[in-house]
């Protein structure tokens, strides 16, 4: 769910606000020094596009990576010039004084590989080309994604990381993290995430991706200089969104409110439908259809391929005998939390973990967290969620 | 004597320390401040959970019934359980798993046979009610109420050596109870391991 913030004048002045931040750039994996992804293909060069809050201190032992979810970007905090009107995606908890504080902190968060917002994904050209890569780019892994941010990291002249934190997606990079590179961070906040998707998390992304693919406009992921796959893609977004709030919440916000206004329009913009009760809307119908439609302004099909798939790929498991196993590779203070109201990663997943990181003896702090939103709702204001992040945080020093 | 006077004085600094039902951590916090430990602790009630992981605490949401299988044996140099045998669902199971679990297990309680209560259910012919044991019949969460001497009883079957015992009672200072404790002690505080090392 969108961070829906009312556009204040001069809000970027705020005191706690991360101010106005500008995403940076840094390419790597020139030829031959080109990336080599988890399938063997190479891939370079290579675009990261990243933002930090806060300054690295002396001592080089207070920074903190932050992972995006799926739609996820760069843009976590702050706002990229004084006419934004929404802040960063997770502005609630990175600012001064708000619990990844950026007087204290030096916040690093950068787009994944695969990604539409600055890093290179399938909608960037191919050198080899000179066209998008579309179907041409590589397959990519959650891994691959953390080995990207690995080298970001180097470049930022960070040795070791404080903690690193995502939820969603997010979650999984870290815990990829603390697999692959145990030694390089100390601790570890783990949000409504899992060890590997179950059929049924696989299930409602492989309803995307049909949802994309059999729009025509996608063209085997050939569109970039044409229509776009739109209606594919926004009915992707769609289906996931259901998913990422409670009955409970959606219930509440939209009930069985009817709402004509939006009458037809787009996919739906069928002569056919006024003969009898179809262009009565719902309001949960206006406002998916509002969802799908803002999304496909800012994503792009082909990384939603790609991305979920990677996700639906990840198990933290694979090269390991079970999870205990693969956890018995971390080092890092652990945070995990779930939510009682998440039904798309319920606790269990999260439980999974908590058990596995027991098993190895590793410092675990759990809770599941009480809250009406449903798997989206770290996303969402809520001060008792800042003030567990803000205590863990605390005790790493 | 307060269960943070009495508990305290067993724990040795520096030692990794488990709080069964710890609540908001407020135990934790006190060994913390006299004692330099590793504290963590595990509790059911999220609202507390997270009072206590905002405090900068390393606490478990979970159940302390089914949850304590999971680390390995002597995770931990102290495992305390205060005041909370008695609602657990398997005592007999739990303190096992205690006992597998820390070097040493703190275990403290109610003495179900302390003078107060036996003379209560003699004249009144009704469930005691007491300071530490308020509860109605009905909603009491105590379903495991049990004495000094079952205690006692019960580390002789399971081969559990006691290596240090505290009882308080008479009044409200808690003056410890030296003389008969199992007629004169309100509360009981026992230091027990599966090892014979230092057993009394």
């Amino acid at each position: 769910m969108e961070i829906m913030k009312e556009n204040i004048p001069e809000h970027h002045k705020l005191p706690d606000s991360a101010g106005i931040v500008k995403t940076r750039f840094y390419t790597f994996g020139q030829s031959p020094g080109e990336l080599i992804l988890e399938s063997g293909e190479k891939i370079g060069p290579l675009t990261v596009a990243y933002e930090t809050y806060g300054r690295l201190n002396d001592s080089g032992n207070n920074a903190i990576l932050i992972f995006h979810a799926l739609s996820g970007d760069a843009h976590a905090a702050g706002y990229n010039s004084p006419e934004d009107k929404k802040p960063g995606w997770w502005d609630m908890l990175i600012g001064p004084g708000k619990p990844f504080d950026t007087s204290k902190y030096f916040i690093i968060c950068s787009n994944i590989l695969g990604g539409c917002k600055g890093t290179t994904g399938p909608y960037s050209i191919n050198p080899a080309t000179g066209s998008p890569y579309g179907l041409s780019f590589p397959e990519i892994t959650i891994k691959d994604m953390i080995k990207v941010q690995r080298k970001l990291i180097g470049h930022l002249g960070v040795e070791k990381l404080l903690c690193v934190a995502g939820g969603s997606m997010g979650g999984m990079l870290a815990l990829q993290w603390l697999v692959d590179y145990p030694e390089l961070s100390g601790a570890a906040i783990l949000i409504a995430t899992a060890p590997s998707h179950s059929a049924q998390e696989i299930a409602f992304n492989s309803i995307g991706r049909y949802s994309i693919i059999s729009d025509l406009n996608w063209n085997c992921g050939n569109y970039y200089n044409g229509a776009r796959p739109e209606t594919g893609l926004s009915i992707a977004r769609m289906i996931g969104h259901v998913t990422y709030i409670s009955e409970e919440a959606m219930h509440k916000k939209f009930g069985r409110n009817i709402s004509y206004k939006s009458g037809l329009d787009g996919a739906n913009n069928n002569e056919c439908l006024h003969a009898r009760d179809f262009t009565k809307e719902f309001e949960v119908e206006s406002y998916l259809k509002y969802q799908g439609e803002s999304f496909i302004k800012r994503f792009d099909a082909n990384s939603y391929l790609y991305i979920t798939r990677a996700i639906d790929n990840f198990d933290i498991t694979d090269g390991y005998e079970n999870l205990a196993d693969a956890m018995s590779r971390v080092k890092a203070k652990c945070f995990i939390i779930s939510f009682t109201s998440d039904w798309l990663y319920p606790k269990e997943q999260s439980l999974k973990i908590v058990k596995a990181l027991k098993i190895n003896n590793v410092e675990t702090v759990y809770t599941n967290f009480e809250s009406p939103y449903g798997h989206d709702a770290f996303l969402i204001e809520d001060e008792r969620f800042k003030k567990i992040i803000e205590g863990f945080l605390k005790s790493l020093h | 004597m307060t269960k943070t006077d009495v508990i305290s004085k067993w724990i040795t600094q520096n030692s990794r320390v488990l709080v069964l039902g710890c609540g908001s951590g407020e135990m934790i916090k006190e060994l913390s401040a006299l004692n330099r430990i590793a504290g963590s602790g595990i509790d059911i009630d999220e609202q507390k959970v997270c009072e206590a992981i905002s405090g900068g605490l390393s606490v478990i949401q979970g159940d302390i019934n089914t949850d304590l299988e999971d680390w390995p044996k002597k995770t931990f140099d102290f495992v305390i359980a205060h005041d909370i045998v008695q609602i657990m669902n398997k005592p007999d199971v739990t303190i096992r798993q205690m006992v597998g679990l820390g070097k040493k297990v703190i275990i403290s309680f109610p003495n179900f046979a302390y003078c107060q209560i036996r003379f209560s259910i003699l004249f009144s012919g009704r469930m005691p009610k007491t300071k530490l044991l308020p509860y109605e019949w009905y909603d009491t969460p105590n379903i495991h109420l049990f004495t000094i001497k079952d205690f006692k009883d019960f580390c002789i079957k399971e081969s559990i050596f006691i290596h240090s015992q505290t009882f308080t009672g008479l009044g409200k200072k808690k003056i410890p109870a030296y003389l008969k404790p199992d007629f004169f002690a309100e509360f009981a505080y026992f230091l027990i391991s599966d090892t014979k090392e230092n057993a009394t």
